[in-house]
């Protein structure tokens, strides 16, 4: 049995995005596979189980039959995080132990998804290169490609992790950053022994968000529209201009939401005529009903938020870093930038899996 | 304010024209034209006489005393001119020049150099960038309008001087007598205030019109306001009460618009009438100029058609006016002369075929009725109807009662001769009834602030000092919010309920605390970086075990972290859930002009989807505290509807007074607000559910 360990060296670099597209080409491949999560930071119950809801997607995803609460054994609460700053909480690596134990039973591979960083968990004793280390896992780097600087980081997971580390894959990497990644970091990191597995390029499907995902950080109300909660937003527009250049500029942006004062109609009108895919009202200003009936005629969700319009923007600039993968179509679309862009017969070599 | 601005003993005009079309020529044609009997200067280096009066080279070249200067010179030599005027010891200047602070910032600069020049030598002016004074009873026409209205009791003030020509075009076409007419241009120096307080002291004046874009000092208005009103009729218009009205008004003066809510709390606090349309500003003139105040809210409608009178009626259903219903003897009496399908109740409908002195009739006799406290006679031109004898007949009992009749001959070519009739012995005319039934609703709403009796204040003792501590501390930690346990402790000081509250940490806290307070319970989200609970899903209502409790706490810890990871989450708060009641929500904002204002709606789904809210400018008295509770539209829900106990409306009174209180103890209070506020029934006092406090600036 092999256990590969997802990690990282920051938070929100696409962890999960991989895991599951690893997880559904091995087992394309014929192999069983596993999930676990040795430590959650996303508390949800399922009838009254408490586990992680990026675990909890990804079990129903592989559909596994494991007992749910063996997938993620330590979730961290809010009561959890106050008694581990409190007083020290031991026995956790043991129970990560037992139930790694259980899950590895009839599995070919088992696919061990990190939380935040391989640092993050130290609070509670169990980073995750601790637990890397303790389950003797081979570990697969992902890192969200921001600029040159994430090579020192990706130099120094490697010396952290030594003979477990296998190689790091880059994700979102943008067209402008393609040309320096495969003419320099590449072959850079190649010299230092750090192999690339994958590049993942920036993915704009990848990067939306459901207008109920929206909804729920904003705070919103929704006025209209419910059953087009799962509009895909991929960019976010302000209406803060003359009506004339509004038109212009909603055009020519793809699957936009605009987020514009709830007494601009001049503009919110024009957002609905250029066919947006969500109508952001802020300051807790509701619409004329001529709005309202003009959105939904147009199939356009409206939201109203408490907060302004500078405060909406901030809040949604701060989404693209912490995007989760929950939609259908955009998982579906994920897996297969993973199986494309993931170099594999490279992967089975370094793990040692042999394909028949 | 100076005498010389109306009734000067001599004008001089500083940038006289010889050339006709120019404003300096208009000008000296408008003062020696229309009577004026003082001596004029025509002040130009180039001619020696203009319009037949010695024109002088320089204002120190005049050999008498000089009252008034009206200056008329490019703006860059508008300060040199006022300095001349200072030596010269004229004290009043009209300046009529644009191109000051309404052009940018050389303009401004101008004009703060005006304003400095005035003050060293003593003078007072009016302007820049105005029409000029009319008052037609001194017979000055200090303006290069074109014409002069007839004499008589109103005096109208406007910001915009194209508005003061369209007043007094109108007024020259329905000969409307007019006291005085300012145009104030920029009010870089007199102010509206100034102008008010000036026309209350003059007895031509009966009437106070008024037109502002903006107010400087609304607080100031507000007391200017309150005393002149309390003298006399104080109209105003006051246009960008929308948001592209206010865009407009900010870029045509440069004065910043205001916010609507606060300029109709400020006019309601003050006394002040407000129009709402142009019609509006001159339907109401006349009435207030022309009649007398009634008494009472009680009108009967007096018409020869079913139509209008239906409309007069729903309109008075709109106001404050009511239809009476007339005594048994005055139907009577009806009943002996008009004929039997005429409506003997109000409105009273005479019939198509009524004569004047079957309307004559009618009106002398709904008059009779003591209970009625104004009448309103509609006409629609029939082909029996004689308009010039009824408007003589109405004309003529209108002028020998004391309570007000206001009518409304329908109509244009037929009624004209009629409506010249009224208008001339000081009926007013209206074309619409809607109209007339508006302005008698003014004037019963008016005759209602000046018999109201002086406004009282609350005496609160000295809460303030118990609490600085807390502002201080909040000040001192660069914050612009109070913790919950702050609001909690201030709200404490300032008397109001609050529910029993506990906090907790973790779930096992969260039950003990439940159990302490005893179920059902509700919990709060405890976080510095969570302004809205419910918004971020930080709050749970009626948990009844503890297993609720307990999943409750996991269920808010977990979806606020999901929303905002970065939010430091201290703990939850458990509340003792308070039962019954009616939600309101009080608050307080700050207005740039007006200073505090506090708020007060029916909560939850009222305040936010219907708007439904009243505001006051602070401080707030007793009576303006009762008016805001009254004022919203879904009070009959707190007074109690179908013979429940109504909500307990002196402690929502009271409430709102502490917070007026509060703004005086601590101005630095930018916003806050408890919603809810739950109100119980009468004698059982309100409890803040859940409160804020945003402090900012001095």
């Amino acid at each position: 049995m092999i256990t590969l360990y997802v990690g990282s060296t920051t938070g929100y670099s696409g962890k999960s995005l991989v895991s599951m597209g690893l997880g559904h080409k091995f087992k394309q491949d014929g192999l069983k596979v596993g999930f676990f999560k040795p430590m959650g930071i996303l508390p949800i119950k399922i009838d009254d189980t408490l586990t992680d809801k990026d675990a909890w997607f990804i079990y129903r995803l592989f559909d596994l039959k494991d007992p749910l609460a063996d997938i993620c054994p330590v979730v961290v609460t809010q009561e959890f995080i106050y008694k581990g700053y409190l007083k020290e909480v031991k026995g956790l690596l043991g129970r990560i132990v037992k139930s790694y134990q259980r899950l590895s039973e009839d599995k070919d591979i088992l696919v061990a998804g990190g939380s935040g960083s391989i640092y993050t968990g130290s609070v509670l004793g169990i980073p995750g290169y601790k637990v890397i280390q303790r389950l003797n896992a081979k570990v697969i780097i992902v890192v969200k490609y921001e600029g040159e600087y994430i090579v020192d980081y990706i130099l120094q997971a490697k010396k952290d992790l030594k003979d477990k580390f296998l190689g790091a894959i880059l994700n979102k990497v943008t067209h402008e950053y393609r040309h320096g990644v495969d003419e320099y970091i590449v072959p850079f990191l190649k010299r230092k022994g750090v192999d690339i597995l994958g590049i993942l390029p920036h993915d704009s499907i990848l990067g939306s968000i459901t207008v109920e995902e929206l909804s729920d950080i904003l705070g919103g109300k929704v006025l209209c529209c419910h059953d087009k909660l799962d509009n895909l937003v991929e960019h976010f527009l302000i209406g803060a201009m003359q009506v004339d250049r509004a038109i212009e500029y909603f055009r020519k942006t793809r699957k936009n939401a605009v987020i514009v004062g709830g007494d601009r109609a001049d503009i919110q009108l024009s957002a609905i005529e250029s066919g947006t895919k969500c109508l952001v009202l802020t300051g807790d200003l509701y619409p004329s009903e001529i709005i309202i009936s003009r959105a939904e005629q147009k199939d356009i969700p409206i939201l109203v938020v408490r907060d302004d319009t500078y405060m909406v923007a901030k809040k949604v600039q701060r989404l693209s870093v912490r995007l989760r993968l929950r939609d259908k179509a955009k998982v579906t679309h994920g897996i297969e930038q993973v199986i494309k862009n993931v170099n594999f017969p490279v992967l089975y070599e370094k793990l040692g899996i042999k394909i028949r | 304010m100076q005498k010389n601005f109306f009734n000067p003993q001599s004008i001089a005009v500083i940038g006289a024209s010889r050339t006709p079309g120019k404003v300096g020529y208009d000008i000296l044609k408008n003062i020696l034209q229309y009577g004026y009997q003082g001596a004029v200067y025509p002040i130009n280096p180039e001619a020696p006489e203009i319009l037949g009066v010695k024109a002088y080279l320089s204002i120190l070249d005049i050999p008498g005393e000089v009252g008034l200067a009206v200056v008329v010179v490019p703006p860059p030599k508008v300060g040199e001119v006022i300095s001349q005027c200072g030596a010269k010891k004229i004290d009043s200047a009209i300046i009529i020049t644009a191109g000051f602070g309404e052009s940018g910032s050389e303009g401004t600069k101008l004009e703060d150099d005006l304003v400095r020049r005035a003050k060293e030598s003593g003078m007072r002016f009016i302007g820049p960038n105005c029409l000029g004074v009319i008052d037609t009873h001194s017979r000055v026409n200090a303006s290069f309008a074109a014409g002069m209205p007839a004499t008589g009791s109103i005096g109208f003030f406007s910001q915009s001087g194209a508005l003061c020509v369209a007043v007094l075009d109108r007024a020259l076409a329905e000969d409307i007598g007019f006291s005085k007419f300012i145009s104030m241009g920029n009010k870089a120096d007199i102010s509206d205030t100034d102008i008010m307080l000036a026309l209350a002291e003059d007895d031509n004046t009966k009437v106070i019109l008024g037109y502002i874009e903006g107010v400087k000092d609304g607080k100031q208005f507000m007391e200017v306001a309150s005393q002149v009103s309390k003298k006399k009729p104080l109209i105003i218009l006051k246009s960008g009460i929308t948001s592209s009205g206010a865009r407009a008004a900010s870029s045509h003066t440069g004065a910043l618009s205001g916010r609507e809510a606060s300029f109709d709390a400020a006019f309601k606090q003050s006394g002040v009438t407000r129009a709402h349309s142009f019609a509006d500003l001159f339907n109401y003139a006349l009435a207030f100029a022309d009649q007398p105040l009634p008494q009472g809210p009680n009108i009967v409608i007096i018409t020869n058609s079913g139509g209008p009178g239906i409309l007069a009626a729903d309109a008075s259903d709109r106001s404050g006016l009511q239809l009476i219903s007339l005594r048994k003897e005055i139907v009577d009496k009806l009943r002996t002369f008009l004929p039997s399908f005429a409506s003997f109740y109000n409105p009273v409908d005479i019939l198509g075929d009524a004569s004047a002195e079957r309307y004559e009739k009618a009106l002398t006799t709904v008059l009779e009725d003591d209970k009625v406290n104004g009448v309103i006679v509609l006409l629609t031109p029939t082909a029996i109807v004689d308009v010039e004898a009824t408007a003589k007949a109405v004309a003529s009992i209108a002028n020998s009662t004391d309570k007000p009749i206001l009518t409304s001959f329908m109509g244009k070519k037929r009624v004209e001769p009629g409506a010249k009739i009224l208008m001339k012995s000081h009926v007013p005319n209206y074309s619409y009834p809607e109209e007339a039934v508006s302005s008698l609703n003014a004037m019963y709403h008016y005759q209602l602030w000046i018999n109201r009796p002086d406004k009282t204040y609350a005496r609160v003792d000295d809460l303030k000092e118990k609490v600085s501590y807390i502002f201080e501390k909040v000040k001192g930690e660069n914050r612009e919010r109070l913790s919950e346990s702050e609001v909690y402790e201030v709200l404490k000081t300032y008397g109001f309920s609050q529910p029993k509250s506990l906090f907790a940490r973790t779930s096992e806290e969260a039950v003990a605390a439940a159990k302490g307070i005893g179920y059902p319970i509700a919990m709060k989200i405890i976080s510095p970086q969570i302004i809205h609970k419910s918004d971020a899903g930080g709050i749970r209502l009626n948990l009844n075990s503890k297993k609720e409790v307990a999943d409750a706490f996991f269920d808010i810890t977990t979806r606020v972290k999901d929303i905002m990871p970065a939010a430091t989450i201290y703990g939850v708060m458990i509340q003792e859930m308070v039962l019954g009641g009616k939600e309101v929500i009080i608050g307080i904002t700050k207005d740039a002009q007006f200073g505090h204002t506090i708020m007060f709606g029916l909560g939850g789904i009222y305040v936010e989807v219907l708007k439904d809210i009243s505001f006051r400018i602070a401080p707030l008295s007793h009576e303006d505290a009762i008016e805001m509770i009254k004022e919203i539209k879904t009070f009959p829900l707190l007074r109690g509807v179908r013979g429940e106990v109504g909500a307990d409306i002196g402690a929502i009174k009271k409430s709102l007074l502490s917070f007026s209180q509060m703004t005086l103890d601590f101005p630095q209070i930018i916003e806050a607000d408890i919603n809810p506020l739950l109100v119980r029934k009468r004698g059982e006092g309100v409890i803040a559910v859940d409160a804020r406090f945003t402090v900012g600036g001095e």
